[in-house]
């Protein structure tokens, strides 16, 4: 029961730092979703262009 | 159903089950149960976060959507990745350092224990109720369609669903989610290929798409400042952030999955995830009924989709309006086949005069055609005022009943309940840790062993199951319980999200404030709703608003000392944890 509470009560898993597997950092990985999002509207766009 | 459609059936659902329950017995602290000891990859995450959304309705409405109305509604969506990035960058970090179970545990460490009540309370209203709806809609499409016993299917569904999560708790969902959304996804693209081999039977599959464009179908997004306009990039980008940023930033069902991540970065991963995948994902589904509305053009497609609808009509003495009804249905059928294929030849010669004509044929054939159908609505709605008529959600299903072959069958329909069940395992689941580690835990019985939390929690959790199949079996005596439900969450969102946001944003307000400014948001939000015709959608927007507008104000009114410093109380309470 003892290494339950104290496994409950121990510090959270801190990797703050850690990077992504790609890109190397978290704002440039943030930039390449948000710029995937902005290529999805364009292509989108596009779409509904082509076949109105 | 076939006798192989029972097999694959039953076999998946059970397959997945007991092997979740299996993977993941034996829980005996909190730490396990609640976040699967910080074990998940950023794959099953992600899985786990896409299947929590994606309920049954997702697989049943949208196609529908689609084949009714085109592809617009995928414009609801783009506000999403830019809520993920949001949650990933401000609340992911800070959840963490907290160390929370539950994302209200969160607001005791920023401002104080009335705040966070008041966040988990709202959220286990809003929640509680449409639990039973997550079970609900899709038990009551099957019995329709497959003349099974509701209540049975309810409690088929629902037991399932409490058996598993509260077997193995948090861990279980997530690890069921995983092998379900490989279920889903795979029925998915099997339909979407037989509808596309049956479409290219008739023609070649860029005439298809050429067609669907002329019938406006393929109209996916519109920058349009019309307000009429239901579905635009702006509404998508704006309202659908709120939205998004409120249920995967606060709701304890979304949080619940990523708390699981192995570390910041996986459970940041897992968001990425979705933000790259969900957009498209929706296109795709809203693509499957496009191709179905296209299927239907070449085979008669039934006057309503719902066909119980249309059964007490057949007994009473309006059998005959029905069948003049069905007639008129069939005749323009027959003459839009024809306008249809006259419209592909004119795209196959690239003659744009005679697709022009053609196209317009076709679409005013298809208004005469749903002009028909709502007399046909009107009809049932005459015969029996209490008969629901919107058979959008009845399209999709009834497509694969009648000319998806055997086996496939059964794949689809445990698509279904696999979203039915991984949507309502993450809420019971949710529900069960909110009130455990919340209220129980907190103020009714704190200072108890892990073991005891446990067992609570597993009790908890069953009773919210138990509760959200009471709720499915009583749901249809309520009219347009589904659109109530649904505005019951916008009413609470927008304010949940304010009260984190003030916590991550505004840092010198201090508790009482917030939580005065919530409440007197909340009161705004509803005494809009019953004073002025505002869609839903922007509550989200108005309640955050206020709260931190209201937040900033009485913090700056409150007497200096009314309250503790903030972010006081960032160490856990001595007694009674956390």
């Amino acid at each position: 029961m003892k290494a339950d509470e104290a496994r409950a009560t121990a510090p959270p898993i801190e990797k703050e730092a850690e990077p992504p597997p790609f890109l190397g950092t978290w704002p440039r990985l943030y930039a390449a979703v948000l710029g995937w999002l902005g290529l999805m509207v364009l292509l989108m766009h596009l779409f509904t262009l082509r076949y109105r | 159903m076939s006798g192989i459609d029972w097999i694959v059936l039953t076999g998946t659902l059970l397959a997945i089950v007991l092997y979740g329950m299996w993977r993941t017995r034996g829980s005996r602290d909190l730490e396990r149960y609640f976040r699967g000891d910080h074990r998940m990859r950023w794959g099953t995450i992600g899985l786990s976060v896409m299947a929590t959304q994606a309920s049954a309705i997702t697989f049943l409405s949208t196609p529908g959507f689609g084949y009714e109305k085109g592809m617009m509604f995928v414009q609801n969506y783009l506000g999403l990745p830019l809520a993920l990035v949001i949650v990933s960058a401000l609340f992911i970090p800070a959840y963490f350092r907290a160390n929370v179970y539950t994302s209200y545990e969160y607001l005791e460490r920023r401002f104080d224990l009335k705040t966070r009540q008041l966040g988990a309370l709202l959220f286990l209203v809003q929640r509680g109720l449409s639990a039973g709806i997550t079970i609900y809609a899709p038990a009551i499409i099957l019995s329709n369609l497959l003349g099974w016993d509701l209540r049975l299917t309810i409690l088929a569904a629902g037991g399932l669903v409490i058996a598993y999560t509260v077997s193995g708790g948090s861990p279980a969902v997530s690890l069921t989610q995983k092998h379900q959304m490989a279920v889903i996804m795979t029925g998915m693209v099997v339909a979407f290929a037989i509808i596309v081999a049956d479409v290219t039977k008739e023609i070649p599959f860029t005439t298809a798409l050429g067609i669907a464009g002329k019938m406006g179908r393929l109209e996916a997004m519109s920058f349009s400042f019309d307000p009429h306009v239901r579905y635009t990039f702006w509404s998508g980008m704006l309202g659908g952030l709120f939205l998004a940023l409120s249920y995967f930033g606060t709701d304890q069902s979304q949080v619940g999955r990523y708390l699981t991540g192995a570390s910041t970065a996986e459970s940041r991963l897992g968001l990425m995830f979705n933000a790259v995948l969900k957009i498209p994902m929706q296109f795709f589904i809203l693509f499957v009924g496009v191709m179905v509305c296209l299927f239907y053009q070449f085979t008669a497609p039934p006057l309503l989709f719902k066909k119980t609808a249309l059964q007490a009509v057949e007994a009473s003495p309006r059998a005959g309006d029905l069948r003049a009804l069905e007639a008129r249905h069939t005749a323009l059928f027959e003459e839009k086949r024809e306008a249809v294929r006259s419209l592909a030849m004119a795209l196959e010669r690239h003659d744009d005069g005679a697709a022009a004509s053609e196209g317009q044929r076709v679409r005013d054939l298809l208004a005469r055609d749903e002009a028909v159908r709502t007399e046909a609505k009107d009809l049932v709605a005459q015969v029996n005022p209490a008969v629901r008529t919107n058979d959008t959600d009845y399209v999709f299903l009834t497509f694969v009943l009648a000319f998806l072959p055997k086996g496939v069958v059964g794949l689809l329909i445990a698509v279904i309940f696999c979203a039915a069940l991984s949507a309502s395992a993450s809420e019971i689941n949710a529900l069960g840790s909110t009130t455990t580690v919340d209220l129980y835990k907190r103020l009714v019985r704190p200072g108890q062993s892990e073991r005891h939390y446990v067992r609570m929690s597993k009790l908890l959790t069953a009773v919210w199951g138990a509760l959200a199949i009471g709720f499915a079996l009583f749901a249809g005596l309520v009219e347009n319980l589904i659109e109530a439900v649904n505005i019951l969450g916008s009413l609470f969102y927008g304010t949940i999200l304010g009260l984190f946001l003030t916590a991550f944003l505004l840092k010198r307000v201090r508790g009482t404030a917030v939580f005065f400014a919530a409440l007197a948001a909340e009161a705004a939000v509803i005494a809009l709703y019953l004073s002025t015709a505002i869609g839903y959608l922007w509550f989200n927007v108005i309640g955050c608003a206020l709260v931190l507008a209201l937040a900033s104000l009485l913090q700056t009114v409150l007497p200096a000392g009314s309250d503790r410093a903030p972010g006081g109380n960032a160490v856990a309470p001595a007694v009674g944890g956390r």
